[in-house]
């Protein structure tokens, strides 16, 4: 999956415009980046490239970075 | 003799709370964003004197006013709950004298949430086919409400209290109507589903009762339920797809001659979720929780009556029920109807 796909996801998710993630922000910036956003973020992750991570160390995620790390690193497995 | 679902009811409180209610409360939550992320409009919250039991025994009293039961047939009574009456005695005892069941009556509590029916289902089956009783009045009622925090919106937009009551007889049938089952439990599970206080291993003080509030704004105490709702959910992600597969192997059933998927009705979102991995058509898989809610035990048999009332479950059909959460625990099970 390509980077612009899983920033377009968390853009639905988070109920922001289309184009409005760079990679670079800080989650805590999103006023809906919270429990049921990163349930979602899951459900997505999981439901497209079959993939389970786990809350805890989404958790850990500062940064839009952050999440697309874990998910690579998942892949890397 | 084969053991068979005869006759389902269930009892909801009066109240309702509405979303419009919770939004006000609640202000950077509007209706509709409720709505979107539970697939819950509304749900029924008992009154403060009213509790699991009573809606209970109202579900029971239904059933034997339809005529679908009479009182002096039944032999056993299965009372699944996590909100007895009493730490002690049996609330089915209580209940036994309430709804005038014979004195010949068994009658014992299981204590499981949003897994209780199907394993319910599965001691009544083996009563019946045992030849241990007949008719088995299979209860299962809870009022979460009453352990959930007003300040605490994750859980209190998810949770209705309700009770249903369902007659498993035997029918005289050689085939297997209720079953096979499969089953599982992770205790690693159990501090992410809650009350942590009111128990033995910690009861209830003024240090339990102190509220606090997490990093979502949510406020409770160690008094009230506690729900980590990422980590059911990645939970059950991982659970339910293995048990149906399980349930398929054992079964020699394959997805496609299931005519009905009955779920726990947990949340709109999760059952979306859920029927996507499993790959299940939308119209074999029942979601109806919209103005009930997450009534824990309760939302298959509610399922399953509705289903039957609208059309949708029929005579005959092979229906697959799965039950997964506190605990943790769950089951699966194929019922035909």
């Amino acid at each position: 999956m390509k980077k612009s796909e899983l920033y377009a996801n968390l853009e639905v998710i988070l109920e922001l415009e289309p184009g409005t993630i760079r990679g670079d922000e800080e989650l805590e910036s999103f006023a809906d980046w919270n429990s049921l956003a990163l349930i979602s973020f899951i459900a997505f992750v999981d439901g497209t490239l079959n993939i389970s991570l786990s809350p805890q160390e989404l958790q850990r995620a500062k940064t839009v970075g952050d999440l697309t790390n874990a998910v690579r690193a998942k892949i890397e497995d | 003799m084969g053991a068979k679902i005869a006759a389902i009811e269930y009892a909801l409180p009066i109240r309702e709370v509405t979303n419009e209610e919770l939004s006000l409360e609640y202000p950077e939550w509007t209706v509709e964003k409720i709505f979107n992320k539970t697939g819950i409009r509304s749900r029924h919250i008992a009154g403060s004197d009213e509790t699991a039991s009573d809606l209970a025994c109202s579900a029971a009293e239904k059933l034997f006013a339809l005529g679908r039961a009479r009182k002096s047939d039944i032999d056993f009574l299965l009372y699944c709950t996590q909100s007895p009456d009493y730490p002690l005695p049996t609330t089915a005892c209580l209940i036994q004298e309430r709804l005038g069941l014979p004195t010949t009556c068994g009658a014992l509590d299981f204590n499981l949430g949003c897994s209780g029916f199907v394993y319910g289902l599965a001691l009544a089956k083996g009563l019946v086919e045992t030849g241990s009783a007949d008719n088995v009045l299979l209860l299962t009622g809870e009022t979460y409400s009453k352990y959930i925090n007003a300040g605490d919106r994750s859980v209190r937009t998810i949770f209705g209290d309700a009770a249903a009551a369902t007659l498993i007889s035997g029918d005289g049938a050689t085939g297997e109507a209720i079953g096979p089952f499969v089953y599982g439990t992770d205790g690693a599970g159990a501090k992410n589903l809650i009350v942590p206080a009111g128990g033995s291993r910690q009861a209830r003080d003024s240090r339990t009762a102190q509220e606090h509030r997490d990093e979502s704004g949510c406020i409770r105490s160690e008094n009230d339920l506690y729900m980590n709702g990422s980590e059911i959910f990645t939970f059950t992600l991982k659970a339910v797809p293995m048990a149906i597969s399980a349930l398929y192997e054992k079964s020699g059933i394959t997805a496609e001659s299931v005519d009905l998927f009955v779920f726990h009705q947990a949340n709109k979102f999760m059952l979306d979720t859920l029927r996507k991995k499993c790959q299940i058509p939308e119209e074999k898989f029942v979601i109806t929780m919209e103005n009930i809610g997450n009534t824990v035990s309760s939302t298959i048999p509610i399922a399953l009556k509705d289903a039957e009332d609208s059309g949708k479950l029929k005579k005959g059909m092979h229906v697959l029920l799965t039950g997964f959460g506190v605990g943790y625990s769950w089951a699966a099970c194929m019922v035909e109807w």
